[in-house]
């Protein structure tokens, strides 16, 4: 993991440096009459002077002390940006996991045990569908249906959950929404899949056969079984919806992680990005050891 | 399997399904609509980078300096220059001194009072520190204090543009103590303006607390006001349409027609100041040759490019646009450059050598609407002549970069505009004491923008940027496109909002929401 994240802070500082452009073209603007003093001036100040390696010696350094840097645009502290937005992001992604699965489990589930009806295929076509749908469209269209026809649309001020739970939920419905839209239907699909292969083994079978109540065979012969797969599926997702959190945030304007991010980048506020993706990669990789754990509980032939 | 269990399963996820949407209307139905309130709260697609108003470039940190601070002279709606914290100013014979009287009694958000010093102190700073900003001050060599409430600006030569300067981007007057307590002003505010900034989250909100010691009595009328950031137009639409926001300024113009028939919703449409360009590098390869460039001109046809790229709300305009009254050519002299005569281009390519045609590239950034749907309208224009203009999509860090390095053939552009000839062309077009983004050399605009700067008689003045806006039209330094309408829009419970053609937000201090 240590190592993973070495390589990962090399490819993040070059990658940023690569793309051209910096702050100090910015900070000079498009109207100014420009003089090289004051470039190398702006240089210095920021470090942008010194080589790369240096540059990328001197945050590992303060990483190692456990300071992300301060940002440049702002010029706050970047752990206290982050976790300023960190609610924001953990709650929209709670809520779109919360939502796909509460959605992607029983269809799945449904799914294959009517296979190839009309339920089956009706919820087939609907999983494509919202696989298929990008989420950036989905929340602009849903906003513009809801705006026109109901004269509603989620507040524009933010509230935290703490404040005022029911309007923060309010605003969080529709991005949740959208987000978690793809992961049902993914999720929907593994279980389906899943399901029908546990389905059809002998256990199975045999419970229904000494005359177990169905949905007792389904819930706890069948879909025990099935679940392995459908978890890790499920640790994925979050990883991806912590990603995809940056689209939704920036449609629904929601002052998360993901909007932070995007934000810096426009505005090659360098240590602002490095650090918050570093620390979102971090994030990434806890969830699937979290997943790994959990597959020994689950499955107790699995120990590490 | 038996059916009976198919059909718990299924009710069961139904139920679930349904229990969330019935959740979500009960939610829905119990949002009301703002009513009428102290709070104004108005949107926009762009956050500010910095509110430095003497390092930020941007016009998004234009846009919001009025709020918190004033200048020594502000451009009213209609582009006249009247007193602000300059009560009144007198220019000695020479044309060298400017003696400014200081208003009294005004305070700063800290309770200071604001006198010649920080006059002083706001314009050493800069001219010390500030790129862009001391492009506008280019001829002041000094600011000294004539007294407590008075304050003398001696320049190297007779400098006419001052008091637009002073009333521009750059004019905002700062608290010493202010930049000692912060530093530097990108993240604070303190000035002498109508609003206090109270709490700023980046690219979500700035709130901003009623300055109750204002200097104008009265002002402003909202106990507090929001700027919220909601990146996508769309969206801005949609909180209008549903009462969420009061106020906003809209970017796209193609939207006007969203919302004007909204009936709780008051529309706002002007002149703006700024313009939309062409630019043209006069040092590349084919482009080097005036007749090319002119061919160009003669090949765009202007009104079409306006009409897609603003949706028809806009106008065409000479070099100085229509806010600029006093300095903008009779329609006649400029209208006639602008139909478009092919055969004409097609006939300069021909004697330029190029009736074959050649390729360039011209860069458009593609969070500006306008340029992005100008641009291939462009392009279709020129392919009549043998052009192919190759659009290069160049995102605003990389744009910013390459245009400060010369680094194109050519690029749509935007401005906010200026209020003064000086400061529209010198900059741009002066081909050594400027910025010369254009890299083209033409002796006598050089000359004519020599003498503008010198002459303080408005008479002679005019005369000379008439001649300049006549030689600027024939040399093709850019393509005026157009001048795109200014649009606001306000919940019709918004009173006292007035449009700036700067598009900086001066109106914000004078509206109310009447209580519904």
């Amino acid at each position: 993991m240590a190592l993973t994240l070495l390589g990962l802070s090399v490819l993040i500082f070059l990658m940023l440096r690569l793309v051209p452009g910096t702050v100090v073209e910015q900070l000079i603007g498009a109207d100014a009459v420009v003089n090289a003093a004051m470039v190398a001036e702006l240089k210095r100040f920021f470090g942008l002077d010194q080589p790369w390696w240096r540059q990328y010696a001197s945050w590992l350094a303060s990483l190692a002390h456990g300071d992300l840097g301060t940002s440049w645009r702002t010029g706050k502290p970047v752990t206290a940006l982050i976790l300023e937005r960190l609610p924001v992001t953990l709650e929209l992604t709670t809520l779109a996991v919360g939502f796909a699965l509460l959605l992607g489990l029983p269809v799945g589930i449904v799914s294959a045990i009517r296979r190839d009806r009309a339920v089956d295929n009706a919820a087939r076509v609907g999983a494509l569908l919202g696989l298929s749908v990008p989420v950036f469209w989905q929340g602009t269209m849903l906003i513009l249906f809801l705006s026109i026809y109901l004269r509603w649309m989620p507040p524009v001020v933010w509230v935290d959950f703490w404040t005022d739970p029911r309007r923060n939920l309010t605003i969080m419905l529709l991005p949740a929404l959208c987000l978690g839209t793809a992961s049902a239907a993914n999720i929907a699909r593994t279980t389906r899949a899943c399901m029908l292969d546990v389905l059809g083994s002998e256990y199975v079978r045999t419970a229904a056969a000494k005359g177990l109540r169905p949905r007792l065979v389904v819930l706890k012969h069948a879909l025990r079984n099935a679940l392995i797969p459908i978890i890790t599926v499920v640790g994925l997702q979050i990883g991806i919806l912590l990603g995809g959190t940056v689209v939704v945030e920036e449609v629904f304007t929601l002052p998360g992680v993901g909007r932070l991010v995007l934000w810096s980048i426009y505005q090659r506020d360098y240590p602002l990005t490095q650090s918050t993706i570093l620390f979102v990669a971090v994030m990434f990789m806890t969830v699937n050891l979290a997943v790994d754990l959990l597959y020994a509980y689950l499955d107790p032939r699995i120990r590490y | 399997m038996s059916r009976d269990l198919d059909r718990r399963e299924f009710l069961r996820t139904t139920g679930l399904a349904l229990g969330a949407v019935g959740v979500g209307s009960r939610v829905a139905h119990a949002q009301t609509p703002p009513k009428g309130g102290a709070t104004l709260i108005s949107a926009q697609t762009t956050e500010a980078t910095g509110l430095d108003p003497q390092l930020v470039p941007a016009l998004s940190r234009s846009r919001r300096s009025p709020l918190t601070y004033n200048q020594l002279v502000r451009f009213d709606p209609d582009m006249t220059p009247q007193p602000e914290l300059a009560e009144s100013w007198q220019t000695s014979a020479d044309g060298l001194t400017w003696t400014f009287k200081l208003r009294q009694g005004v305070k700063f958000h800290d309770g200071q009072e604001f006198t010649s010093a920080d006059v002083k102190f706001t314009f050493d700073r800069l001219l010390e520190k500030s790129a862009s900003g001391k492009s506008d001050f280019i001829a002041v060599d000094r600011v000294e204090p004539a007294g407590k409430y008075a304050v003398k600006f001696v320049t190297k030569e007779p400098f006419a543009a001052l008091i637009a300067a002073l009333g521009g981007f750059w004019g905002f007057i700062v608290s010493e103590a202010g930049v000692k307590k912060y530093g530097d002003l990108n993240k604070n505010a303190l000035g002498t303006g109508p609003f206090i900034l109270d709490d700023w989250k980046v690219e979500q909100q700035m709130v901003f607390k009623r300055n109750p010691n204002y200097w104008k009595k009265g002002l402003p009328h909202a106990d507090e006001l929001i700027l919220r950031v909601i990146p996508d137009e769309a969206n801005i639409v949609a909180a209008l349409r549903t009462g969420q926001i009061h106020h906003a300024f809209i970017e796209d113009n193609k939207n006007f027609n969203l919302l004007k028939d909204e009936k709780s919703l008051t529309g706002y449409r002007s002149s703006r100041l700024g313009y939309d360009y062409l630019n043209i590098s006069a040092n590349r390869g084919p482009l080097k040759d005036v007749r090319v460039r002119q061919a160009i001109s003669w090949a765009v046809d202007r009104s079409q490019v306006m009409r897609v790229a603003t949706a028809g709300f806009g106008r065409l305009t000479a070099p100085c646009t229509a806010p600029m009254k006093q300095w903008q050519l009779p329609e006649a002299q400029w209208m006639k450059y602008y139909k478009p005569d092919v055969e004409r281009a097609k006939k300069l390519m021909a004697e330029a050598g190029q009736a074959g045609g050649f390729s360039v590239k011209c860069m458009v950034i593609p969070t500006f609407p306008t340029m992005v749907s100008g641009a291939p309208v462009i392009a279709q224009q020129l392919k009549r002549i043998g052009i192919n203009m190759e659009i290069e999509n160049v995102e605003y860090a990389v744009w910013i970069k390459r245009w400060q390095a010369h680094d194109f053939d050519m690029t749509m552009n935007s401005t906010p505009g200026y209020a003064d000839p000086d400061v529209a062309f010198f900059r741009a077009l002066h081909s050594t004491k400027g910025q010369n983004w254009n890299s083209w050399s033409v002796p006598t605009v050089d000359a004519l923008l020599e003498e503008g700067r010198r002459t303080m008689d408005v008479k002679k003045r005019r005369d000379i940027y008439d001649r300049l806006q006549i030689e600027i039209l024939e040399n093709v330094p850019h393509l005026w496109l157009y001048s795109a309408d200014l649009i606001d829009f306000t919940q019709t419970s918004v009173k006292g909002f007035r449009q700036h053609p700067t598009a900086l937000l001066y109106g914000l201090e004078g509206a109310s929401i009447e209580k519904v």
